[in-house]
This record gives C-alpha cells, structure tokens and sequence, in this order.
C-alpha cells in the first residue's frame, strides 16, 4: 500500500467504527476541506455535526464517543462476569477510557460544543465551614448576570443552597463566597474575583475525574464526577489596598461510583491548592496582606495511574507546613504564588480515580511532583505570570506522554483485496513490462552473467559479491523522515486511483485524526501528489 | 553535419531500466507493511517502490529479483538500486546487491524534418517494418546494436535497446 502520510500507524483516540449504528450518527453534512499537510493533501469531508454547536470545523460529537464506550462496556459486561472479574474492574476500565478520549484532543472541543457554561456552585458565606464539611448544594453563578437564576443543585443540599449555572466565562464572582466546581473544589473567595478561561489551554487540559481523598474525614462530600476545565482564576482587587484571596481546596473523601454523567456538563474549574480541610483553610485564613494577584489555576490533570501508599495524612501536613512556612517567610505575591503553584501542581498531581484506591491519597505523587514545580514556580518572578501554564506544561507533557501513549492498531479496516477496487496504474508500459518480464525470465535461465555491457563499468559477477557498505555510498538519508506525522485516517477505501504520481483516495466511513482532534467522515475525498 | 547536430542535440535518455538480486527471499508483506513508498501489488506479487531522490520505481519480486525503472542515466540507475538496497536492508533483509545489470536504455530524438514512411520502409527493406494498421511508427531494428527505432512520421524517434545476455 501506497504509505503517504495520511497513513500513518498512529496511536491516538481514533475509534474504528465498523457498526451501522454509528453512522446513523453521521449526518450528511457540508462539506469542510481541512488541509492536511504534507505534499497538498486535500481531503473533503462530508463530515458529520452533533448538537448546536456547529463549528467551522467538523468536530466529532463526543455523544459519539460516549456512545461506543457505552456499548463497547456493555458488551463485554457479560464476559466480565464470565471471568468472574468485579464490576468494578468495568466500571474502572470504563472511567479510564472515558478519561484517556477527553484527554486527548481529540475531543478538543468536547466542552466548549457540549458543554454551554461552566458550572460553579456557590455558596453563600452563611454556611461556609459546614459546607466544606458536608456536601451541599451550591450555588452555581451564571457568568455575566448579576443575578443567578436558581436552579436546583445536583450535590447535596444544604440549608443554604442554589445553584446557578455559568453560561461562560468570564464570571464574576463576588467576595464573601464559597466557590465549588463540579469537581468539588471548594474555594472560599474573600474577595471579587474573576473566573476566566485561560485561552489556549482549554484544548489541553480535559476534564478528569477527581478523587479527593482525605484521610479520616467524613465520607464523600462530592459524587459527581468533577470536571475541569483550565480557567484562570484571576484574583484583582478593586481595591487598591491589599487584599489576600484566599483559595483553598479541601481535599474530599471521594469514594463510591464515580459519575460520569457530569462530564457532559460543562465544567470550569478554579484550580486551588488543595488543602487538609480544616488546618489548611485555617492556615490559609491567615491572611496575608497580598497585593493584586493574578492568579491562573490550571485545570487538573493527572498521572493516570495512582500508586496505592499507604502514607497518612503528615505528607499532606508537610507540604500545608511548608505552604505557611512560604507565607510567612517571603514575599507575598511570589510566596503565594509560590504556595499556590505547589498547591496547583499538587492538585494536578492528583490523580482521579475513585473508589479503586480507597482511603489514600497520591501524596507520593504530589510529593514528587512539588519539588519538581517548585523551580518553576521559583522561577516566575512577575506576579503576573501565568504560572499555571508553566505548570500545566510540565503536567501536560506528562499526561499527553501517557495519553499519547496508547497504541492502537490502526490497520485500515475493512480494506478488502478485491482486486476491482484497487486498481493501480504501473508506470511502466506494457510494452516495457512484457519485455522486462521476458528478461527477467531469461535471467532467472542464466546463472552466469557475461559482463558484455559496454556502457557499465564492471559489474558484479554472480561470484562476487558487492557490498552494499551499508550507510557509506548509499545514504538514504537524503530523504529525510517527513513521515510520522500525528495524522492519521481509519477508514474504509472504495477506490484509490495513482496517476504517475497524482493520487486519488475516495474513501468512506473514517475517523481521521488530524492535529490531535478527531473528525469523522461518512465519505471522503481526497487528492495528494507524491 | 547540420543534421547531425540536430540529432546529437535532440537526443535524450529518458528511461533507463536495470535489475539486481538481492540474494535472499524477500517478504513482500513486511515490505508493503514497512516500507516507505510502497505500492503492494498483491494480485501480481509485486511491490513497487518509488524512490524520490533519483527518481525511480523499483517492482521488487519475493524472490529478490528488483526491477529498477526510471532513471535518467545508468549511474543514476546504479546509485538508485543501491539506494534500493538499501533501504530493503534497513527493512530486516539480508540483502547483498549483486547482478546489477542495465537492461534496458530508452532515448528519444526528434528529427527536424518530417517522414515519409512507406518510402522509407521500401528503402531499408531487412531492417525496417511497418504495419501502419498496427502501430503508426516504423520499427527498425539494428541488430548489431540491439537497438529498436521507432520512428514516426513526424520526424521524432524512439530508441531503445535491450541488452540480452
């Protein structure tokens, strides 16, 4: 097969659809060119679109994708069983799937298309160490209104409780109130802030499920499953004096099932340094004369594997003990900072598995990760630095590294041998190729080569053998490696057509993975020079 | 003398056809499935490899036996299949480039005047044959060269020569 770059072996997120069902997801859209690169690939897609959200690009619908998880789990339910493997293990691998799709880009736009507003709960400052404490309903404020409009929350209740629904960024939230996101960070903000969406990293941090694991504290606050999008948290101060905000995350008990039906909800996320609830939120009270901070808060991403430790609670008291130590001790802005983006990269560092790993936490990761981020977050002397970005960079490499990491095959499927499919054109003539068949019939009859061609130089004998001195004449290198390349198409081919070096690819029913994201595609067309 | 330089100027290699064994079985799967390139061919047991660089498309058979086509001049046909070897050795194969061998040489020169080709089919009776129902070019046959000329009435000739061992 013709392997132009299109056609790359290429790990990534593409699903390879071979059930009728799927298409009927695929509706008949118009027809989008993105251009592929390399040598002028142009394919046109007649894409399929989901939801409201039409984009200039066709976007796969992550409904689409939730529904082959959906299928795939419920399918291999019953051998599950049959191997007398727990549920759980499903439910695990299901969470682990989902998790590694919104991961990866290729459901970039998962929630800026399905999802319409970040959500945040709020809670009024009536009830804000009881909520930390217990779940609650929260109030969720709808970005832009200066009044929420109530609607009823889907965690827990509380005696003060509302729930607004963010319709975007940027939020405004007023001083005095306890931020909580779906993914149950609870933030209490003591003065005006504003939620943003850091731009451009919204494409790379995804959603992931949280678990928040404090140790001998009350069972679950949160059940829903969280969900972060990458926001900055900008703290301004109206005021010119000097104010500190304060953000915490207590660390939830999360256990039991995790809910993934959240994921489907927007969620922006306030990314705050976790925190032991109570002696971190008391330290962090300690109020810090702070001036204007700035502070961007990643969205949480996480190793994917958590190492079950059995390691308590100090880890966590260390690394609280030496955020207030870094409070008192330097420089508000950067000792905050400084605190937070431990704080940040601690958060991140958490991995979010649920229920698998019961009580303890990923205070080895957070651990190891703190000194790393560290000189990071050292570094950054503005304090307007966007610190969560660095962080995430260093997150994000590794996480895209293991998302990244899966290999699946990505063989074109249902390529059939038919020979009346796959008509190439071979540039020799016919006339040529009979004769050159011919010879190289007589040659296979002769074993012994006269070297009677007067135009070459002296040729090899059948005797002799000429070394290829592999590397030293023969460098292929002149060609460099433009292969590998990220894109890659699964698909089916109703005709590939070779002109000398013209091509033409019709093919149907694909998934193409270009530029991390995934389009899928009933039919395709295609023109490529090589 | 005018019409000499004519000739010497028109002329033109434009394919040169060699082949070589590699001296060991080759798997076409693994090729079709790794190379770079690569056009399986599986109804014919064929591969064909394309090669930028000199500009060549090899048919390469399982039983090592590679056709190089394409090339603009014997060197460059040599340095091709090498390159070829090469790069089939970077596959996995135990590939020794013996036999290399020039097979075929295709030129085409343009006369500046036209033919008249009955007459010159009667003039050069043993040597020249035209069957204009069949092929609308006289095919003159050099034997002492090998060569085969076909020549057109528009004055454009092919020339082309397979060497047989």
């Amino acid at each position: 097969m013709f392997r132009s770059r299109i056609q790359e072996k290429q790990p990534g997120s593409a699903f390879v659809f071979s059930s009728p069902e799927r298409t009927s997801h695929l509706v008949k859209g118009s027809e989008v060119g993105p251009e592929l690169s390399g040598y002028g690939l142009r394919v046109h897609v007649d894409g399929s679109i989901k939801g409201s959200s039409f984009q200039r690009r066709v976007t796969i619908s992550p409904k689409l994708y939730r529904s082959v998880i959906e299928d795939v789990i419920e399918g291999v339910r019953d051998l599950f069983a049959e191997e007398g493997i727990e549920e759980q293990v499903l439910k695990d691998l299901k969470q682990l799937w989902e998790t590694k799709v919104l991961q990866s880009k290729a459901t970039e736009d998962f929630f800026r298309n399905s999802v319409h507003s970040p959500v945040f709960t709020l809670q009024l400052p009536n009830s804000l160490h009881q909520t930390l404490q217990s779940s609650t309903a929260s109030l969720v404020i709808p970005a832009g209104r200066p009044l929420p409009s109530f609607t009823t929350a889907e965690l827990g209740t509380s005696s003060c409780s509302a729930s607004f629904t963010l319709s975007g960024y940027p939020i405004h939230v007023p001083a005095g109130v306890t931020l909580q996101t779906a993914s149950g960070h609870l933030y209490k903000v003591n003065v005006p802030i504003m939620v943003t969406q850091t731009s451009g990293r919204a494409s790379i941090l995804h959603p992931i499920q949280q678990v928040f694991q404090q140790l001998g504290q009350p069972p679950i606050i949160q059940t829903s499953v969280p969900q972060l999008n990458p926001c900055s948290l900008h703290a301004t101060t109206e005021k010119s004096q000097r104010i500190e905000t304060v953000l915490q995350q207590p660390t939830i008990l999360h256990s039991g099932t995790v809910d993934r039906k959240h994921l489907e909800n927007a969620t922006s996320d306030i990314l705050a340094p976790p925190a032991n609830e109570r002696e971190i939120m008391s330290e962090a009270l300690l109020s810090q004369p702070e001036s204007s901070q700035y502070i961007s808060l990643p969205g949480v991403v996480f190793p994917p594997q958590v190492s079950q430790t059995d390691s308590q609670v100090e880890p966590v008291l260390s690394v609280s003990g030496s955020m207030t130590q870094n409070l008192n001790g330097r420089p508000f802005s950067t000792s905050q900072q400084g605190a937070q983006h431990r704080h940040m990269s601690d958060t991140q560092l958490h991995v979010l598995k649920n229920r698998m790993f019961g009580c303890d936490s990923i205070k080895q990761q957070r651990n190891t990760e703190e000194p790393s981020n560290l000189p990071v977050s050292e570094k950054d002397s503005n304090s307007q630095m966007d610190l969560s970005i660095q962080v995430t960079d260093d997150i994000n490499e590794i996480i895209q590294i293991d998302g990244t990491g899966d290999a699946s095959s990505n063989d074109e499927i249902g390529s059939t041998r038919d020979v009346d499919e796959n008509e190439f054109l071979g540039i020799i003539d016919a006339g040529d190729l009979k004769v050159l068949e011919e010879e190289a019939d007589s040659i296979s009859n002769e074993d012994s080569t006269a070297n009677s061609s007067d135009n070459e130089d002296p040729q090899i004998d059948i005797v002799e053998e000429d070394p290829l001195n592999s590397g030293d004449d023969v460098s292929e290198q002149d060609v460099p490696d433009l292969f590998d390349t990220d894109n890659v198409i699964v698909c089916q081919y109703d005709k590939i057509h070779r002109s000398k070096n013209k091509w033409k690819f019709y093919l149907k029913d694909g998934v193409m993975c270009f530029g991390g994201r995934d389009y899928v595609f009933a039919k395709a067309i295609g023109d490529a020079e090589w | 003398m005018d019409a000499d330089s004519d000739v010497a100027l028109d002329i033109l290699i434009t394919n040169v056809v060699c082949v070589f064994r590699t001296r060991c079985h080759l798997n076409l799967r693994k090729i079709a499935l790794e190379g770079a390139n690569v056009i399986y061919k599986r109804d014919v047991g064929k591969v064909l490899m394309k090669l930028r660089k000199p500009r060549i498309t090899a048919t390469i058979w399982s039983s090592g036996k590679i056709i190089c086509t394409g090339a603009t001049s014997e060197e460059e046909a040599k340095f091709g299949a090498r390159r070829l070897a090469r790069s089939l050795q970077k596959l996995g194969f135990q590939v020794i480039f013996t036999d290399f061998k020039v097979v075929n040489v295709l030129a085409v020169c343009n006369m500046p005047f036209e033919i008249r080709l009955p007459e010159f089919t009667k003039n050069n009776r043993p040597h020249a044959s035209y069957e204009p129902e069949l092929h609308p070019a006289v095919c003159y046959r050099i034997k002492s060269l090998r060569a085969t000329l076909q020549i057109f009435s528009t004055g454009s000739i092919t020339v082309t020569g397979i060497l047989w061992y």
